[in-house]
Order: C-alpha cells, then sequence, then structure tokens
C-alpha cells in the first residue's frame, strides 16, 4: 500500500518538474514579459499594423489550409481505404511520403521546380502564379496537412467505421453517397475534427514555409513576423511586442482547440472501437484505377518534380543552365559542405539523437507512472505543449532559460524535447493501453518481484513503441528548424539553420544540394520508422474465405 | 423432395443462385447453385471460412461474382455484367456484430431504412415504435446501441431488418455471440416473424441444432461449395458424405465388414457378432448436385452440375466389404439385459458425461469408438457393456 502512494507521489512531482521546466516556465516567461507594458502595452503591440496583418493572414492561411486538406485527405482515404488490403500500401506512401521532407526543404523546392526561371518555365515557360505569397504558401502547407488528415480518416476508418455499418445503411436502402452522409462521416466525426485541429496548429505554427514562399513578396504571418522582431529588435519595448505575439500565437492554438477538446469530451462515449473487418475482395476496377491515377498525378505534383527539380538543382553548375549532363558537377556540394556546414550536420544529429532518446524516456517514464484520473488530462497536456507555436516557445524559452544557457546547444535541446515530447509520450502510452490488465498479476503470481515484472512483461511489448517513437523524434528534431534559427547562437547552428542561411545570402545549388543532404537521411531514418511500425501493427488477413 | 426441388429451380425464386462463383485467386464460392422459394427458410451451415458470409454478401449485392448469376423474385441482380446495388435489392440483413450505427439511437436505428424509402421523419419514427413495441424494446428506443445488452442489440438489428419490409431475410450468424438463452429468444423472434409475413429467408450458421431447428432446408457448404440440400431430417440422417455427417451433428464412425441383406437391410460384422439393421447407403462418390443428392430422378433442367450415376451400394450386394458406417448418437442404445430382439453387440464404455436431459456415453467397441446418447441421467459407468444398433449410413469408402 505504501510502495503504491509513495509511487504515486513520486509520479506527481516528476511529472509536476516536467511539465513545469518545459512548458510552464517558457509560458510564464512570455507572459510575464508581455504583461509588462501592461494591458496598454498589449493593445498596442497587438494592434501594430505588422502585428494586425500577422494575425490576419495566419489565421486566414491555418484556415483554408485546414479547409483544403481535411477535405482531400479525407475524400482521398475514403477512396483508397476501402479497396482491398494489397492496393492500400502504396497510395499510402504516396499520400504520406511528403511528411518525411522538412518543410523548408519542400518550400524551396516548389520555388525552384514552379517559380519563376524555375523548371516548369524552363520547359513549358508557366509558372505557378502567386506561388510567392498566401497561395503558394497553402499549397505547399496543404502537402504536408492532406496526409494528417488522411492518416486521421484511415485511423478513423479502422477504428470507429466497421465495414458492416455501411452494408446495413445500403440493405436499409440507402445508396453510396446516402450511406456516406448518414452513417460514414457521422462515424468519423471525432477523427476529422482532431485532423482539423491538427492540420489549423501545424498550419498556423509553420515557420518555414512562409519564410520561404512569403517573406521574398512581404507576405508575413505571425511566425515569420516573431522571427524578423526578434533579428531587428533593438530595445525592450520591441521585445516586449515580440513577446505579446508568441503570446497570442500560444492563445489562437487554445481557441482552435479548446472548444473542440470540450466537444470531444462529450462526443466520446458514442464511439465504439471496432473490430476492423475485412473489406470485400474484388477485381481492380474502373474507379481503382482512377483513384490511383489521381494519388499519382497528386504525390508527383506535390513532392516528386519539386524534388526532382531539387535533385536537378544540386547537380548542376549553375543557376539557369539546363540540367544536362554537360553541366553536372559535385561542387555545390562541397562549397556547401565547406566552412561550418560539416560541424552543424553533426550538431544537429548529435542534438536529434538526445532528443530521440531523450523524448521516449521521458514519455514511458509520465505514461508508466501516471494512471487513473491523470492519465487523459495530462495526455491533454502533453499534447497542448506540442500544440504551442515553435516560435512562441523558443521565445519562451530564450527569455526562461537564457539567462544560464545563452550560446549552448543546450538551450536547442530543451525546446526540442519539449516540443517533441509528445510524439515519445503517445506511441507508449498508447503500447500501454493496449496491454491486458492482468499482465503484471500474472507475473507476480508467478513469482516475480514488482521491478521484475515491469522489466519482464511491460518494457518487452513496449520496446517497438519506443523504437518507432525515438525514430519520429529524430525525424522531426533533425528537420527542426523554427525553434532553431531562434535559439542558436555563434557556434551552436544546426544543419537546418545553415541551409536557411545559404539560402538568405542566394546560394541556390549550395542550398539544394545541402537541403538533400538534410533529406536523404530524414527519409532513410522515416522508412525504417515506418517499416518497424508496420511490423508491429497487425495486418488484418483479407483471404477470399473471409468468414 | 425431387418435385420441391424441381419447382426451386425457377426464377420466380425468392433467391436463385445459378453457377456462382465469388472470389478471385482462390474463389471463396465456386459454380453454386442454390434456389429458394418464397416463404423458405434455408439454413447455410458450414464452418467460418466455408463461404457462408462471401454468399450473403454476393446476394446482397455488396460482391459481385466472378460468374454465375443471382436472380431476386425473378430478377436478374448480379451476373451477365449487371450489379444492382444493395440498396435496391429489398433485402433485410441482421449482421453477425450487430452493426448497429453507433451515433444513431435505437429509434433513429430502425427508422432509418423507412425514412430512405421516402417516409418522412414523423411517419417513420411512429412505424418505427411501432415495430419496436412489437419486438418488446420501447423502453429502449432512447438509447445508443452502447447502452444495449448483447441480446438487445441483435433484437434492434433484427428489428432495423424487418423495416426493411424485405422479401428476403439474410441471417449472418445472428446468434453466434450470444449466450444459450438470448439464442433461443432470437430464434424465437425469428420464426415468429417468419411466419407472419412469409418472405424467404436465408440463415448462415455453424451450429448445427440452430440449423436443423430453424430451417425448411438445410445447405451444407464447405470450401465455397454446397456439399448437399435437403430438408434437415434427411440431412441428418442421410448426409453425403462424412464431411456433412461432421457439420449436421454429433457421430461415430465404425469400421466393419458389411454385406447388404435384403431391401434397406443391411448384415453389420462387429467382433464376432453380426448384427442386421435397416439402413441407407451414400453414393459412392459425393452428389455432385447438392439439390437431389443419388436421386436418378432428378430433372433435367438442373444445370450443368447433374449428379453422376448414384452408387447403389456395395459393388457386389452379396459380398462383404469393408465400409465406413456414420451411426448417430441415437442410432444406438445401451443393451438391456434380457430385451427381446436384436443383438447384442461387445464394447466398453469409456466414459460417460451427464448432458441434463440426456447423457452421452462413449464406448470403446471392436469397430471404433462410438458415441451414444440416451435419455435421462447415467444408468451404468465405465466398464465392458452390451449395446444395440439400431440403424446405420454407410459412407463412401475412404479414398
Amino acid at each position: 500500500m505504501r510502495a503504491v502512494t509513495v509511487s504515486r507521489a513520486a509520479a506527481a512531482v516528476v511529472t509536476a518538474c516536467l511539465i513545469g521546466a518545459l512548458v510552464a516556465v517558457p509560458l510564464e516567461s512570455l507572459a510575464r514579459i508581455a504583461a509588462g507594458g501592461g494591458l496598454a502595452g498589449i493593445a498596442r503591440a497587438l494592434t501594430a499594423p505588422a502585428a494586425r496583418t500577422a494575425i490576419v493572414h495566419t489565421v486566414a492561411v491555418a484556415a483554408a489550409v485546414t479547409v483544403v486538406a481535411v477535405a482531400a485527405g479525407t475524400a482521398l482515404a475514403l477512396a483508397v481505404e476501402r479497396r482491398p488490403a494489397r492496393s492500400r500500401l502504396l497510395p499510402r506512401l504516396l499520400v504520406a511520403g511528403p511528411l518525411a521532407i522538412p518543410e523548408f526543404v519542400l518550400g524551396f523546392a516548389w520555388s525552384q521546380a514552379y517559380g519563376p526561371a524555375g523548371l516548369t518555365e524552363h520547359l513549358t515557360g508557366l509558372t505557378l502564379p502567386g506561388l510567392f505569397g498566401p497561395a503558394g504558401i497553402i499549397a505547399v502547407l496543404t502537402v504536408y496537412g492532406v496526409p494528417l488528415a488522411y492518416l486521421a480518416v484511415t485511423a478513423g476508418l479502422a477504428a470507429r467505421a466497421d465495414p458492416a455499418l455501411e452494408r446495413a445503411a445500403r440493405t436499409s436502402g440507402a445508396g453510396r453517397w446516402t450511406t456516406l452522409r448518414t452513417v460514414t462521416l457521422p462515424l468519423l466525426r471525432i477523427p476529422l475534427l482532431g485532423a482539423a485541429a491538427l492540420v489549423f496548429v501545424t498550419a498556423a505554427g509553420s515557420f518555414a514555409v512562409p519564410e520561404v514562399l512569403g517573406t521574398p513578396a512581404g507576405f508575413g504571418t505571425m511566425s515569420t513576423l516573431v522571427y524578423t522582431d526578434l533579428a531587428l529588435s533593438a530595445g525592450p519595448a520591441a521585445f516586449t511586442e515580440l513577446a505579446v505575439l508568441a503570446l497570442a500565437m500560444v492563445v489562437l492554438v487554445l481557441l482552435a482547440l479548446g472548444p473542440l477538446d470540450l466537444w470531444l469530451a462529450r462526443l466520446r462515449p458514442a464511439a465504439r472501437p471496432a473490430a476492423p473487418a475485412a473489406g470485400p475482395v474484388g477485381r481492380r476496377t474502373a474507379g481503382d484505377r482512377a483513384v490511383m491515377a489521381v494519388i499519382w498525378c497528386y504525390a508527383i505534383a506535390a513532392a516528386g518534380i519539386p524534388m526532382l527539380t531539387l535533385i536537378a538543382t544540386a547537380l548542376t553548375r549553375g543557376p539557369g543552365l539546363a540540367p544536362v549532363p554537360a553541366n553536372w558537377t559535385l561542387a555545390n556540394f562541397a562549397s556547401g559542405l565547406s566552412g561550418g556546414a560539416g560541424v552543424a550536420l553533426a550538431r544537429s544529429a548529435v542534438l536529434a539523437l538526445a532528443a530521440a532518446i531523450a523524448a521516449p524516456a521521458i514519455g514511458a517514464l509520465v505514461a508508466g507512472l501516471a494512471r487513473g484520473r491523470w492519465r487523459g488530462p495530462l495526455a491533454t497536456l502533453v499534447t497542448l505543449a506540442y500544440a504551442i507555436p515553435g516560435s512562441a516557445l523558443a521565445v519562451g524559452i530564450i527569455i526562461g532559460y537564457g539567462r544560464w544557457l545563452d550560446g549552448s546547444a543546450l538551450i536547442i535541446l530543451v525546446a526540442y524535447v519539449a516540443k517533441f515530447w509528445v510524439f515519445g509520450h503517445r506511441p507508449v502510452q498508447a503500447a500501454l493501453d493496449r496491454l491486458p490488465p492482468g499482465l503484471t498479476r500474472a507475473a507476480r503470481l508467478s513469482g516475480a518481484r514488482p521491478a521484475a515484472a515491469v522489466r519482464t512483461v511491460v518494457l518487452p511489448p513496449l520496446t517497438m513503441a519506443g523504437v518507432a517513437a525515438a525514430g519520429l523524434v529524430f525525424v522531426l528534431a533533425f528537420h527542426e528548424l523554427t525553434m532553431s534559427t531562434i535559439l542558436y547562437g555563434p557556434g551552436t547552428e544546426t544543419f537546418a539553420v545553415v541551409i536557411m542561411n545559404t539560402q538568405d545570402l542566394g546560394g541556390v545549388g549550395a542550398t539544394a544540394a545541402l537541403a538533400l543532404v538534410l533529406t536523404v537521411p530524414v527519409v532513410t531514418v522515416a522508412a525504417l520508422a515506418a517499416w518497424l511500425s508496420r511490423r508491429t501493427s497487425f495486418d488484418i488477413p483479407n483471404g477470399p474465405g473471409s468468414p | 423432395m425431387t418435385a420441391l426441388s424441381s419447382t426451386l429451380r425457377t426464377r420466380d425464386a425468392a433467391v436463385d443462385c445459378a453457377g456462382l462463383s465469388v472470389g478471385y485467386g482462390r474463389p471463396a464460392l465456386a459454380g453454386l447453385d442454390l434456389s429458394v422459394a418464397a416463404g423458405e427458410t434455408v439454413a447455410l451451415l458450414g464452418v467460418s471460412g466455408s463461404g457462408k458470409t462471401t454468399l450473403l454478401n454476393a446476394i446482397a449485392g455488396f460482391v459481385p461474382p466472378l460468374s454465375g448469376e443471382i436472380w431476386l423474385s425473378g430478377e436478374l441482380a448480379s451476373g451477365r455484367g449487371r450489379l444492382v446495388p444493395p440498396e435496391r435489392r429489398r433485402i433485410g440483413m441482421v449482421f453477425q456484430d450487430h452493426a448497429l450505427w453507433p451515433h444513431l439511437s435505437v429509434l433513429d436505428t430502425v427508422a432509418y431504412p423507412l425514412r430512405r424509402a421516402g417516409a418522412g421523419r414523423a411517419d417513420a419514427h411512429r412505424a418505427a415504435r411501432a415495430i419496436l413495441d412489437q419486438m418488446g424494446l420501447d423502453p429502449v428506443a432512447g438509447r445508443r446501441p452502447g447502452q444495449l445488452s448483447g441480446g438487445e442489440q441483435q433484437r434492434v438489428g433484427l428489428a432495423r431488418a424487418l423495416a426493411c419490409a424485405p422479401a428476403l431475410y439474410l441471417f449472418d450468424e445472428p446468434t453466434a455471440h450470444l449466450d444459450a438463452s438470448l439464442r433461443a429468444q432470437i430464434l424465437d423472434e425469428v420464426a415468429r416473424r417468419r411466419a407472419t409475413d412469409g418472405a424467404a429467408a436465408i440463415y448462415a450458421t455453424h451450429d448445427a441444432a440452430e440449423a436443423l431447428a430453424i430451417a425448411d432446408r438445410v445447405a451444407v457448404l464447405h470450401s465455397g461449395t454446397l456439399v448437399q440440400t435437403g430438408p434437415p431430417a434427411a440431412v441428418y440422417a442421410e448426409p453425403a458424405d462424412l464431411t456433412v455427417a461432421a457439420l449436421t451433428g454429433p457421430m461415430s464412425v465404425l469400421h466393419a465388414q458389411v454385406r447388404a441383406a435384403g431391401a434397406g437391410r443391411y448384415a453389420i460384422t462387429v467382433g464376432d457378432d453380426l448384427a442386421t439393421v435397416p439402413g441407407t447407403a451414400a453414393p459412392a462418390a459425393a452428389s455432385a448436385d447438392p439439390g437431389c443428392p443419388a436421386d436418378p430422378s432428378c430433372p433435367a433442367d438442373s444445370g450443368p452440375a447433374d449428379p453422376g450415376p448414384a452408387d447403389p451400394g456395395p459393388a457386389d450386394p452379396g459380398a462383404p466389404a469393408d465400409r465406413a458406417i456414420l451411426v448417430r448418437p441415437d442410432w444406438a442404445c445401451l443393451a438391456r439385459p434380457g430385451a427381446p430382439g436384436g443383438v447384442d453387440l461387445p464394447g466398453a464404455i469409456t466414459e460417460v458425461r451427464f448432458r441434463g436431459p440426456h447423457t452421452d456415453y462413449h464406448l470403446a467397441t471392436p469397430a471404433g469408438t462410438l458415441l451414444i446418447r440416451e435419455p435421462g441421467p447415467p444408468r451404468t459407468d465405465r466398464g465392458p457393456v452390451h449395446w444395440r444398433l439400431l440403424q446405420a449410413r454407410l459412407m463412401p469408402a475412404l479414398s
């Protein structure tokens, strides 16, 4: 009994310390500085023309991305996921693939492919109108939003929409579209709302895409404004305005998530976990081929052409030259990696690795210790930490920890762990939840002491989840630009920061080369993680004689 | 039975599957013929994976046939490039896992088919309430599926199928996940319904007792083929082969010397004793046509799957031959000392299982192990015993 109480207390203390250090301190710092100017100061900061424009831009862009991405992702998921299992892997990879490309890289690749003097202009004389500006930002962010919606709907279909429910509607006289409207979509309400919130938060917090495609056109969002203000901020007043803006981003995100969370809590009892049933086996129809054609076109336009352009740019001697073998060179790689880039690459890898170890470890600790009624709120809190836009979190961390950690790469690591904690926590928590309840009791009755029971029967099933989580955190930390670019100092640049600075200085070929260096390991690790998580998930046999 | 099967092979049947194959690669159904007359209940009996659900899904229009046709009430529904969508087939389906929509109340669930048929909200609710009243479900009308017991969920599923006012019911193992008392309740409900509305029904189940109890005809499905179709009593007493025998109820298989002993009688050697009992013989090869097993008078219009020539029994009726003998547990009894008539055969009881209304005795005999079922509590314990054979069916020699 006493052991239980002690471990409860320890859990509470550890969790409180972690959340305090990683989330509360930065937010409190932001709030303290923002409140420094009083209400008048806050009002002044928010009504400054630049700030107002940035807020409007951010909300408009995020809303547009949410609408387009959720609609497209849902449509694609519904079209693909009711097909026989063997034809699903390819479309899933095609849709989700861009998630493995850093935002900055994809934004830059789009500018090289579809922008002025880009590949399409070379070949056809056409450029994508509005690429530099809101339309381009929305387009590229949608490429990241679509897979989020797609994956959420896919998970929702598997967990909630047993195909038998749709069949019941069909035999009850509902046509295909009526079934979609009256059964499938209502069943997917919660995953759809979750996907919308996730896409909105991600789009609103994005820094790299607006920086690459918006800043050249003078189109600012809250995150780019925070970055610019920080770079230019001269006095304390400017810093106060910056803090107010960062805090406003947090509030915006909470506004998007808060009511949703309440609503979800109300809806949740209706959810019914259904065993995913095997779909009917049929021949590949014209409809299937059309869906696949659409997905191929989408993937080629969204990621294929831009990434090929990036490769061509990296291998071509100078901008504007045709990417033919006569013009091929590796000089871009050499020049890009000269100077501090190599060291920065190593630094990024070490930081990402540290975050990849720390996040699942902390996640497992908190998930394992926190039981009962604290489980839900805790998960929400950890998720909220992720929802805090990187710009705001980074500014808060500067204010909170800058005194001690300024100029140290450690401050970047703190930011990574705070931001990506959720990706360590979630899979481990999910794996824990899947464990049958009697597991440790059975181990205890079989003669294991408490510690041995945890070590022998609880941890092994969590290993796969932990490894997959570590892979994901590594990828995200390795990508990370928003916070790194705010937090780095002389001698602590991360590789992503080096790439962005190279691009700032106009080195197109070198930027492309470095972007490839950044992307290739990321794609490799992502593929590995996908492979691992695929191995741990149970494939549903879909034989013709399904009972 | 012959006359019945010939009238059923018309396109006016509630369902008529002709040469139906479904699935590709290894077909889930291969060349299946099945006809269900209006008002008839056919139990589709088979183990899981035998193709029961696939057949129901094909009839409901969820799966296009690879080849063959499905006719519903005289209308071509599947086949020849045609696939009438499920919502236009006038089929009421009851699903194995209930398939109740988690976001709809019981009332809305039952009103759903009525709404789809064009009824207004108020009318649909009124009609749905009437159905719920009849089924005693009115107290739970406002609840969501998650708040119902398993039996209530299944009855709501049944009520929803009723609301479709179908010409054909499809039951996909509706009682598979229910306990015995709920199972009986659902079966009663189904039987009562069927008596009143006269619709046809196909009832898929893996439970032989359920199939025999509920159906006018039992169709035995094995690996995607119908291996036998017939009235419950016939399928039970005269299974075409051992697969069907095992699927349609408890049984034992003895191996002994058998010779024909006049009209419908066989002399069977067990140990040193010879018992002559009434019996039947299964055709040598499993009959290809499920509709009329071993019946040479089966009409010629029954398609390509005509039965081969029936096997009259052992090649030479007079000569003894080693045969597999099917014995149902009620086709043998423990011999009462001094009872007149019959031959006492040797054996030993190895196991006694009291099952309430009856008792199962497992015997070791010179011809193999035997299960005997007798009413009442156990009469005797393990040990040597005499038993009598009352009836037998000779099965094709196992190749």
